[in-house]
């Protein structure tokens, strides 16, 4: 069940209506059959997979608990009676098992998600390996799999979770079906954001009275969301995919436009969907982590990503960053690299597992080893940045530039989107080669620059070419507005009849402008194939 | 106390570490310098900081930093 779809607007609706009808202590148990309901629509076969890693988590979790309280009251009951090493033997013996349980359950998970994603990126280099090192053509069949729908975002929250329990950070929640909603909860499922337990459990599961300011406030973003991806983001799609296709005949100023058209497709779908999700879960009184913070605007490429994704970001800076980087291996490695260099030895415990991180992103988003290159590159241009970072403060100090003035903020902000924007080409480009051969082709075929092309040859004719323009004006004024207000409690002081207007017009666009016409299927949110 | 305060300045200069209690809430602190003041502190401490530890709450101010130091010197 798509999001862009009347079975979806009708769906939401219908569980509007029960969920405010029910009363508040069983909300949560609606919201669990609605979000079960929702992914069964996806296909029978999808639910084993959630099943399973709702019930290995559920349980692991628990034994870690159960686990970790034994050795408490252990310690407690024989405070007197065991010396310091012996508490610590027993500790270290207690805490092996809660390893092992957090490792095979992570293994299980883990290992699902990588047999629907990288089997047959594996099987495909393993014929490459056959026929070019043992030069046999006897290659090795493909699986045909299906990922099933927001798998990597509902293990990554799943595993997130047991690594609190883990780490102790919170209590295991007992009641199976309550966590079984933590893992499937609808909105959130199919592009994430990815959630941690101790901020949405609690939203979930209090209920929620009836607010029509909360409705509305949700309806709102849900539009506005809605007017990102269908007015905004398919809207530009073809454009991007035809010109792609015939990048060797319009080159230059044809790919600029691409790249920034592209940026603006992939924002607009992304975020678009998340508008929807955050927008259904505020109808619904579930406040869910915001995914994105106007990340055009960011100032460098570190900044843009702690922006865009946020949760994604965050999810590998708290389970894979910072366990790497303070691993006793990891800084023992820094000191002895900084018997060679000071500075360098400094810099290992940091940039080394920054390297993991960016490749793990980069495999996360994709089977192919474009994702790798753009995950590398993104890393590469993060660290220049941080080591030129002292040098460009001294030469803007020189040149009389002030840290805090407008020029210099935008002269980074500008840097950082067409930065962000060549990097993106390895998401639209065939493989690793074609993603640099096309960037080669940017600095090709300046001269041959005509407007028409545009119109006629690349699907984006005249009107909807101004319609795509116009939408993006609205959207960059929208998030320059959200600077230092946010845009809705800006729109709700407006007297009533603006109010009405900006509601009415909104949904007019959508209806009117957004990318429609015969035969139309609202197109796939690019980010469900991750 | 002194001993952590010198370390924070030289990544920080500028912060009041009496009264800043949002080191990380008020993105100060990025990951790169955690991580850093992490290694820091573990040499000149002689404690152990494992992922766990690795929460807002233990970050945000030079105090939070100094319990965390005391708490695990105890253990």
């Amino acid at each position: 069940m798509s999001f862009i779809s009347l079975k979806f607007a009708a769906f939401v609706i219908i569980l509007l209506i029960v969920y405010y009808l029910v009363p508040k202590k069983w909300q949560w148990l609606l919201l669990l059959l609605a979000s079960y309901y929702f992914y069964l629509c996806t296909g029978i076969k999808n639910m084993g997979y959630i099943l399973v890693t709702t019930l290995t988590t559920y349980g692991a979790a628990v034994f870690i608990e159960n686990n970790a309280r034994v050795q408490k009251e252990y310690i407690k009951a024989n405070k007197e009676s065991l010396s310091r090493e012996e508490k610590k033997v027993y500790k270290a013996s207690m805490k092996k098992k809660e390893k092992w349980m957090l490792f095979l359950c992570t293994v299980i998970n883990i290992g699902i998600l990588a047999y629907f994603k990288y089997a047959n990126f594996s099987i495909a280099y393993l014929n490459l390996f056959k026929l070019h090192v043992m030069g046999s053509t006897d290659f090795i069949g493909f699986f045909d799999l299906i990922l099933p729908l927001g798998i990597s975002f509902y293990t990554f929250q799943s595993i997130g979770y047991l690594v609190d329990i883990y780490y102790g950070k919170y209590e295991a929640e007992r009641n199976i079906f309550k966590y079984a909603l933590y893992v499937s909860y609808f909105p959130q499922i199919i592009q994430g954001p990815i959630s941690r337990f101790n901020e949405l459990a609690s939203e979930l599961y209090r209920g929620a009275s009836f607010d029509i300011m909360r409705i509305r406030s949700g309806f709102y973003r849900v539009m506005w969301g809605l007017f990102k991806k269908l007015v905004i983001a398919d809207r530009l799609s073809p454009f991007v995919q035809t010109s792609m296709e015939m990048r060797e005949e319009y080159s230059g100023f044809y790919l600029i436009l691409t790249l920034f058209f592209y940026s603006m497709q992939i924002y607009g779908d992304f975020s678009g969907g998340i508008d929807v999700a955050l927008g259904v879960s505020e109808m619904l009184g579930i406040r869910v982590a915001e995914n994105f913070e106007r990340p055009f605007f960011s100032k460098n490429i570190a900044e843009y990503w702690r922006r865009w994704h946020i949760t994604l970001g965050t999810w590998f800076r708290d389970y894979i960053f910072y366990p790497l980087s303070i691993n006793k291996g990891i800084i023992n490695l820094g000191k002895r690299c900084k018997g060679l260099n000071e500075g360098f030895g400094k810099r290992v415990p940091i940039y080394l597992p920054m390297i993991i991180v960016w490749i793990t992103t980069g495999m996360w988003h994709g089977a192919e080893s474009k994702y790798v290159v753009w995950g590398l590159l993104n890393c590469l241009f993060i660290i220049i940045g941080t080591e030129i970072k002292p040098g460009c403060e001294k030469l803007n100090e020189k040149l009389g530039l002030k840290e805090a003035s407008l020029l210099l903020k935008l002269i980074r902000v500008v840097k950082t989107f067409w930065l962000m924007a060549f990097l993106r080409v390895f998401d639209i480009a065939e493989d690793t080669k074609a993603g640099f051969e096309t960037l080669g082709l940017v600095f090709k075929g300046w001269k041959n620059f005509d407007i028409n092309v545009i119109f006629n040859e690349l699907k984006l004719p005249k009107e909807e070419f101004i319609v795509a323009i116009i939408a993006l004006i609205v959207l960059f004024s929208a998030e320059l507005l959200q600077r230092k207000e946010g845009l809705r409690s800006r729109i709700f002081k407006l007297p009533i009849p603006c109010r009405w207007l900006i509601l009415g017009g909104l949904i007019f666009i959508v209806v009117v402008y957004g990318s429609y016409g015969m035969g139309y299927d609202a197109k796939q949110f690019i980010y469900l194939q991750f | 106390m002194d001993e952590l305060i010198k370390i924070l300045k030289s990544y920080h200069p500028e912060v009041d570490y009496e009264k800043e209690s949002g080191l990380i809430d008020k993105k100060i602190f990025d990951s790169f310098d955690i991580v850093s003041i992490v290694g820091e502190l573990m040499d000149e401490f002689d404690i152990e900081i494992n992922a766990e530890h690795m929460v807002p709450e233990n970050f945000n101010s030079a105090k939070a930093i100094w319990d965390l130091i005391v708490r695990l010197q105890d253990e």
